[in-house]
């Protein structure tokens, strides 16, 4: 059903979309907490206003399938926190299934200024009706008046300001959602013995040639009219729909008691403040060095001493302006986070299984762009720990375990990552299920096979085309997602990594950057040639020696004390031309192995702002970006796991 | 009207409203023009970064006012053959539906003003140019009188998923 908005109502249209969505997502944890203690009358209550709330934004905005929906979720929590009904999962499952409706609705109307048709809901309605009257106690008072109840009661939800006429309100009743302008017409439309009198017509134009409106007339008897205050207008008119999601978190503030100020700011503000912030370090990094080399250069003077003094102080400045600037775009985990009590509750339902979700360091924060792409990975790590990890109950209790399997979804900081885990305490990776997996997928040689570490075979997880779910079952999809989990990570310049017991669990652990757009690097030369490679995935330097390099097969290895690590040169990684002699060897990370790389040149640690290739170069394989160093020349940074990616499938089982 | 014609007023003014401007260079020996609202910047042959493990005709990468764009050997991207030119080459910065893209030539003329009634189809390659890649031909008269022939392009065909 299409919805029309004036520009006057867009507005309110907004704050509710804000505020509905807010009532829906907490909702579903809330929803979840109230399976585990149905009666909670907090909780019941909290409910119940969250529907009232909605409800009566919708009325005033027409949204009738909307209202339709929360009326009768309302009406059942009022009667559960009446004690007049008790809940049972049956009826848990058809409010879920009503507040799926309500966000979907939500959500196309923020899409597409629609709102499901009557037809769409006329069966979701039936089943809360029957709730309502399959209720053991008879309809109470208050109940049986609820219907007819249904248009006063909404009309409650806004009052009229002082001193408005007694005709005008009626209209405004009767035509809600309409303005002035709008009634006026309808009213000229009407045959004429169905107008009102002359009078009140008269009346309402006089309205309009004042320039009021609906709007001047009411109040909304709830706080609605605080947070249209808050908002900056320009915000809304530029982009309607993505706007909701892309600013910051005004929704939980305006919740709290405490009268916080906040502006919502276009997100591509914040980033050219990013880029200029990044720009600013450069700079600041290419002073410093300058200021070192004349500190060493020249005699001893106040003017230098002075002058370092000042570059330590706007050096300082400039590091905590990077700080705060980065701030802005962090977001706590949460955000993601709190969608996961309502998919494990589904999945485990659908799926037979008993899971307890554990969510740990919700607060911590992560960059808002990374935070985006990470819950499509972090859904489909637990879904696999569902289908495929926690075992049936039965087969939990035959193994001495509780009934109940735990996953468990974690985030902390770690320096400057963002560590993220899920784990399960289901029935772990079968290490030779997965070898023997690989080999018949032809991913591997059954010699390979054999010599593969345990680690290393965790690793054929991710690799394309691989899925070890014996059917391919509706839960976990087609084995096409592992791989796709990891790319994404990589593609964030994180690692993950899986850690597997049989019989105890598996854990899947991201290690994420803090943020985007900044990061430390390598410097090192190849050929005249100049790349940057992320420090994250260095683990060390070395001198080159001659006497510590073997070849294995085709490959050559290095030793390094006790271990070996397969040995290649940046050059013959990039098909560039390659000298022999080389003078330091690095060793890099990539996935779960290390690998010696060896270089010409080392020019020491460069904190560097990335940016893209564009458009023409973005598929470039071993190439992350590049970066415009303080002379304004461009150096390319190094991927590692690219890099390797054409050589990987000869690597397995090698070492 | 034709009064007016034969006073000339209103056809210059045709003309002049009419005309397409044009950015010219050379690829070895062949007059090369590019539409001048497409192109961007004219730049000398700057610092540029080879990218490895790409297609042959990208050159590599260069600093265009703090932002990174890729740089083609435009013989290369059209398949003509490399001749040696003396002198310095020149980087034409052109808009695509890829981003800004730096285009390496021999040697840049100038600006021209055409009247886009003089331009004709592509003859078949006539100097080795894929006919899909240029827009048109167009005889010119140049200041030693002599006549030449300027092959127009059309960057937004040769910068295109396909063509790639």
């Amino acid at each position: 059903m299409r919805m029309e908005f004036s520009d006057d109502m867009r507005e309110i249209l907004e704050e509710f979309l804000i505020e509905a969505e807010e009532i829906l997502s907490n909702l579903d944890q809330d929803l979840i907490e109230l399976e585990n203690n149905p009666d909670d009358k907090d909780l019941l209550n909290k409910i119940f206003r969250g529907m009232h709330t909605l409800k009566g934004g919708a009325g005033f905005l027409n949204l009738t399938t909307i209202v339709e929906i929360a009326h009768k979720i309302e009406d059942i929590f009022n009667k559960l926190r009446n004690d007049e009904m008790t809940l049972t999962p049956e009826m848990m499952d058809v409010i879920f299934e009503g507040v799926d409706k309500l966000k979907e609705a939500i959500e196309m109307l923020k899409e597409s200024d629609e709102i499901p048709d009557e037809e769409d809901v006329k069966e979701l309605l039936e089943k809360l009706k029957a709730i309502l009257e399959g209720s053991e106690i008879p309809q109470s008072d208050t109940f049986e008046k609820q219907p007819q109840q249904e248009s006063s009661e909404e009309e409650e939800d806004f009052e009229f300001v002082e001193g408005v006429d007694e005709d005008i309100k009626k209209l405004i009743l009767q035509y809600k959602g309409k303005d002035l302008g709008e009634i006026l017409e309808e009213l000229i439309l009407l045959p004429p013995d169905e107008r009102p009198p002359l009078e009140v017509v008269e009346k309402l134009e006089k309205l309009i040639v004042e320039g009021k409106d609906v709007k001047d007339l009411i109040k909304p008897k709830e706080k609605k009219e605080e947070p249209k205050q808050e908002a900056p207008p320009q915000v809304q008119q530029q982009k309607k729909p993505v706007k909701q999601e892309e600013k910051p978190k005004p929704p939980q503030k305006k919740k709290t008691e405490k009268k916080e100020e906040v502006i919502r700011v276009d997100v591509e503000r914040v980033e050219t403040l990013m880029n200029l912030v990044g720009e600013l370090v450069l700079d600041r990094n290419r002073i410093v060095k300058l200021a070192s080399s004349l500190e060493t250069s020249c005699e001893d003077s106040d003017v230098i001493e002075e002058l370092i003094d000042s570059i330590t102080g706007m050096s300082r400045t400039v590091s905590d302006l990077q700080d705060a600037v980065m701030k802005l775009r962090m977001q706590p985990v949460k955000k993601i986070f709190s969608k996961f009590p309502r998919i494990v509750r589904d999945l485990a339902k659908r799926l037979n299984k008993k899971v307890n979700l554990v969510l740990e360091g919700e607060d911590t924060e992560i960059d808002r762009s990374i935070l985006d792409k990470l819950e499509d990975p972090l859904i489909h790590l637990v879904r696999n720990a569902i289908d495929h990890g926690i075992e049936p109950p039965e087969e939990r209790v035959a193994a001495g375990k509780p009934e109940e399997g735990t996953i468990k979804l974690s985030a902390y900081q770690e320096g400057d990552r963002i560590i993220i885990s899920i784990e399960d305490d289901g029935r772990g990776i079968n290490v030779e299920k997965v070898k023997k997996k690989a080999v018949e997928k032809g991913l591997i040689t059954p010699e390979q096979a054999e010599n593969m570490s345990d680690k290393e075979a965790f690793e054929l997880l991710f690799m394309p085309g691989f899925s070890t779910a014996d059917k391919v079952s509706e839960v976990s999809g087609r084995g096409v997602g592992m791989d796709v989990v990891a790319s994404t990570i990589h593609a964030l310049r994180g690692t993950i990594e899986v850690e597997s017991e049989p019989g105890k669990g598996t854990k899947f652990i991201m290690k994420l950057p803090l943020t985007v757009a900044i990061i430390r690097t390598l410097m090192v030369g190849v050929n005249e040639r100049i790349f940057a490679i992320p420090l994250y995935s260095v683990v060390e330097i070395v001198k080159y020696d001659p006497a510590n390099v073997k070849k294995v097969g085709n490959f050559k290895s290095f030793m390094l004390r006790d271990e070996v690590y397969l040995l290649f040169s940046l050059g013959e990684l990039f098909d560039i031309e390659d000298k022999p002699e080389k003078e330091f060897i690095v060793i890099v990370r990539v996935g779960e192995k290390n690998i010696a790389i060896s270089v010409d040149e080392l020019f020491g640690e460069e904190e560097i702002v990335i940016k893209p290739l564009g458009k023409l170069l973005e598929d470039v394989q071993g190439i992350a970006g590049a970066t415009i160093t303080g002379d304004g020349k461009v150096v390319l940074i190094v991927d590692t796991n690219s890099l390797i990616n054409d050589k990987k499938t000869q690597l397995v089982g090698v070492l | 009207m034709s009064e007016m014609e034969v006073l000339g007023i209103r056809e210059i003014e045709a003309i002049k409203t009419n005309e397409k401007r044009l950015i010219t260079f050379r690829l070895n020996d062949e007059l090369i023009g590019v539409d001048i609202t497409t192109v961007v910047k004219i730049t000398m042959d700057i610092d540029i970064t080879p990218v490895p493990k790409t297609k042959k005709y990208i050159l590599g990468v260069m600093n265009l006012r703090g932002n990174i764009i890729p740089v083609v050997t435009l013989k290369k991207k059209l398949g003509l053959p490399e001749k040696v030119i003396p002198g310095r080459n020149m980087i034409i910065v052109v808009e695509t539906d890829f981003g800004n893209i730096g285009l390496l030539v021999d040697k840049v003329e100038g600006a021209l003003n055409v009247d886009p009634e003089d331009i004709q189809p592509p003859p078949m390659n006539s100097i080795g140019i894929d006919p899909e890649f240029i827009e048109g031909v167009v005889m010119i008269t140049k200041e030693d009188e002599e006549r030449e022939l300027l092959t127009i392009l059309n960057i937004k065909k040769i910068f295109r998923a396909d063509n790639l």
